[in-house]
């Protein structure tokens, strides 16, 4: 990241944002906020399963297979916490001009996002190999943990390329000081991504 | 943000240069009046399709013993029957269609927020139908639209296609869920405030957040049973640890809201064409307005009425049967508004006007059977029966299939600037009326004695009025060809209708049949509610709509 | 040392810090406006929710029950 200042520098003056495309920008992040919330009631819908699965069964977890490694969960729950308070800050810099915090705090979320998805390999592996837990062969435990579990990490993983795709972006000035919808898209979906797993962790792990 | 956001007016402004190839044009347009008709023209060519299942099912019922087909193409044709006529017919034309092609104009847009994801949206349509009728190539679904497990997990691969084809027509549903609730609450005409927005975009409002929501629980519940009928991952399979009574859970949380979508804008279309042929106007239109988001609303609290006889705890069959007995009370609302509407007009008897008075009638008709079927004592009674078929039938072909009937006799002038034969337009009104009721009222006391549904064979008893049900959708398919032919008569041989042939009030009458590309020249600005029909029109900057001044000036592409 | 007692160090330690940056970041933000930063706010203040969670997990206050009979 060699690129000290903002690309928007060379073009500022433009002046301030065009009324087109305060309006646009208005549409596209409605729409994007109302996808974000179809999202949610797809994530909902399963763990409403979960829950269902979990109090018509005979206790949790069911017989045979042991608690989930809680240690190693909050570990990586921070991690994924962590990546989003990077990307906060990400904008924010943004947002003020400081290109080079920006690309840091980017690089640094889509390490640790990367990072989460390699604890959930490892947590997976720990599992299927240690435990014999599996999708399709542990009963309804196997079957709402790794869906919820693996929605979530697609989601990671989509959501490491979509930042990845946005930080070249940025780097070849797509986005300017007053125009950015695209970083706006990004951190909320990075946000979202990270408060579902608050609910999952707290389902899986805590109760 | 610096600049707040202003309804309509900017974007108007932002005019893209109508494209010129055909293919871009008719095929991948993304101007939703062309995609609300190829909507329309794909759900009618389902309906057909779907229609003609429905007489194969009438042809297997004229004798007791059956014999047209095998028992097990039986499950299959009223399975496919069913998914059809709810996701590739209802559905997509009364949202897609209707929706697409009327509430932009409306509204006083110039399109919907996303005209590309609009197009998209219409692509799957298609798709989704080609992939659900071709599941009878490798054995289609046999378990009822409902496709209940455990049975839906033993059938053969065609429930996995269905599943697929679902999920897909579902995806396309929440996008345009999504782009129609941007639209509607972004791109108002300046001055179109909520209070002025015409009935039909207030059921397109309050429909829109059920296709999002709702339809995305639906796909949860495919995807799992695509899962675990795929991989054998257990999620309903009760050997395995599973539930199938989750699965009716969460397919019922959406399919009872979807049956607002299928039936909120069919009102918001009556809500446009009663005050239209009264000349008056409408009657109590907060109320309408109002009750179709309370209707919308309370449409997510009552899905478990459909499983009282699954095994539901009884403390929970009591609010479930009060919560539904209450959605009564908004829908009621409509019903007397309409008929005071109706009460002291000057009434044209138009084609659409008597599809409107027809809904009423059937509507209600079958909204009271649903009361009924609401009441946990009767409902033990007569679930899985002929009653239940003919309570929807009531509701969703006497309901949402005479409002889409309305609506094409309504606004086929604007979309192709001709008028439909009114002499075909009432025989087709007249054979499908009687028709309609003399295949579906039998049903009810059928019911009630305890003849069920979705058998191929039947209690001999029950033969003669089975045989009247079957010769009696004859006649309402009859009044359906008629309608069809007038309507391919109709595009090129109509009579001109000009712009406003109803003397219509809302927006899209006030331009020319079909309109520009751009819709119109300039946003107008809009200071009343359209309904008023003694005073004059309540918008100001139409004056050049229909005259040959020039189109405004448009923006290169970008 | 123990694998676990690393673990549960590291999550300590960063449940508190990211507890903190998303407090301090929504009271920074708190006067902000816009339907984008409104969500955010509340993101963040979910965000502190699942900071201060992973940290009493850490700790052993919750998540630690006995199986269920
Ligand atoms: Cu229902």
């Amino acid at each position: 990241m060699a690129v000290a200042t903002l690309p928007h520098a060379q073009t500022a003056d433009h002046g301030e944002v065009d009324r087109l495309y305060a309006e646009t920008r208005d549409l596209r992040l409605n729409g994007f906020l109302l996808f974000l919330v179809s999202d949610v009631v797809l994530f909902s819908s399963f763990i409403f399963a979960y829950l269902y699965m979990r109090n018509t069964g005979q206790g949790w977890p069911p017989p045979g297979i042991n608690r989930l490694d809680v240690a190693f969960a909050a570990l990586n729950s921070v991690v994924l916490f962590g990546s989003g308070a990077t990307m906060h800050y990400a904008l924010e810099n943004w947002k003020h001009g400081n290109f080079g915090r920006y690309a840091g705090l980017m690089v640094a979320t889509i390490v640790l996002g990367a990072m989460f998805l390699c604890g959930q390999g490892y947590e997976y592996t720990t599992l299927y190999f240690r435990e014999h837990v599996s999708w399709a062969g542990s009963g309804i435990f196997g079957a709402s943990f790794f869906t919820l579990t693996g929605m979530h990490g697609f989601h990671v993983f989509v959501g490491v390329w979509y930042l990845t795709v946005l930080l070249l972006q940025s780097v070849h000035g797509v986005y300017t000081k007053q125009k950015y919808f695209g970083l706006t898209a990004g951190t909320l979906y990075w946000h979202f991504v990270d408060v579902i797993w608050v609910v999952l962790f707290s389902i899986f792990y805590l109760i | 943000m610096t600049v707040a956001a202003v309804h309509g007016g900017g974007i108007a402004d932002h005019i893209h240069p109508e494209p010129q190839s055909f293919i871009r044009r008719y095929i991948f347009s993304i101007d939703h009046k062309i995609i609300g008709i190829q909507y329309i023209i794909t759900g009618f060519v389902f309906l057909v399709l779907s229609g003609m299942l429905a007489e194969l099912i009438r042809v297997q019922l004229m004798h007791a013993n059956g014999g047209l087909v095998s028992n097990d193409t039986y499950n299959e044709i009223y399975s496919v029957h069913g998914s059809a006529m709810v996701w590739l017919v209802i559905i997509p034309l009364v949202t897609g269609g209707f929706g697409n092609f009327v509430m932009p104009l409306q509204i006083g847009a110039r399109d919907v927020a996303f005209p590309w994801l609009n197009m998209l949206s219409f692509w799957m349509f298609p798709v989704a139908g080609l992939m659900l009728f071709s599941s009878f190539l490798i054995g289609a679904p046999v378990a009822g639209w409902t496709e209940y497990p455990p049975m839906s997990l033993q059938a053969g691969p065609g429930t996995s296609m269905w599943c697929a084809a679902i999920f897909l027509i579902g995806v396309s549903s929440t996008l345009t869920g999504i782009n129609f609730l941007v639209t509607i609450l972004k791109m108002r005409a300046p001055g179109m405030t909520f209070t002025r927005m015409p009935l039909f975009v207030w059921a397109q409002l309050a429909t829109a957040p059920l296709s999002m929501v709702a339809t995305t629980a639906l796909a949860a519940a495919l995807a799992a049973l695509f899962i675990e009928r795929q991989f054998g991952v257990p999620f309903y399979d009760p050997t395995k640890g599973g539930s199938p009574i989750l699965w009716q859970h969460m397919f019922w949380f959406y399919s009872h809201p979807a049956v607002y979508i299928m039936i909120l804008p069919a009102f918001g279309i009556i809500s446009e064409v009663l005050p239209t042929f009264s000349r008056k106007p409408i009657f109590g239109y907060k109320m309408i307005a109002f009750s179709s988001v309370a209707i919308a609303l309370a449409g997510f609290m009552v899905w478990a009425h459909h499983m009282f006889t699954s095994g539901l705890a009884p403390f929970l069959q009591l609010p479930f049967m009060i919560l539904t007995f209450v959605i009564g009370v908004p829908t009621g609302i409509k019903i007397f508004s309409w008929m005071a509407t109706l009460w002291g007009g000057k009434i044209h008897f138009t084609s659409s006007m008597l599809f409107a008075i027809g809904f009423l009638a059937l509507f209600t008709f079958g909204g009271i059977t649903g009361i009924l079927l609401a009441a946990v004592p009767f409902d033990f009674h007569v679930h899985g029966t002929y009653f239940v078929v003919a309570h929807f039938h009531y509701v969703l072909v006497g309901g949402s299939l005479m409002g889409i009937f309305a609506g094409t006799y309504y606004w086929f002038p604007k979309m192709t600037g001709r008028l439909m034969n009114e002499f075909w337009g009432r025989l087709h009104f007249w054979l499908f009326f009687i028709g309609f009721n003399g295949t579906f009222l039998p049903m009810h006391w059928l019911g009630i004695l305890g003849m069920p549904r979705r058998v191929p064979v039947y209690d001999p008893q029950f033969q003669g009025w089975n045989q009247f049900e079957s010769i009696m959708s004859f006649v309402m398919t009859l009044g359906i060809l008629i309608f069809f032919a007038n309507l391919l008569v109709s595009i090129r041989n109509g009579k001109k209708g000009g712009a406003n042939p109803w003397n219509a009030r809302t927006l899209e009458w006030q331009i020319p049949s079909p309109p520009h590309y751009y819709n119109f020249k300039n946003i107008p600005a809009v200071y009343a509610l359209p309904y008023d029909f003694s005073e004059p029109l309540p918008y100001t900057g139409l004056e050049n709509e229909l005259t040959d001044s020039p189109a405004p000036a448009t923006a290169g592409a970008h | 040392m123990d694998l676990a007692i690393i673990e549960k160090i590291f999550a300590i330690v960063g449940g508190i810090i990211v507890f903190l940056v998303a407090v301090i970041a929504f009271w920074n933000d708190r006067k902000s406006v816009g339907i984008d930063n409104h969500v955010f706010k509340l993101m963040l203040v979910l965000l502190a929710v699942g900071a201060a969670l992973a940290f009493f997990a850490a700790v052993g206050l919750l998540g630690n029950f006995p199986k269920a009979a």
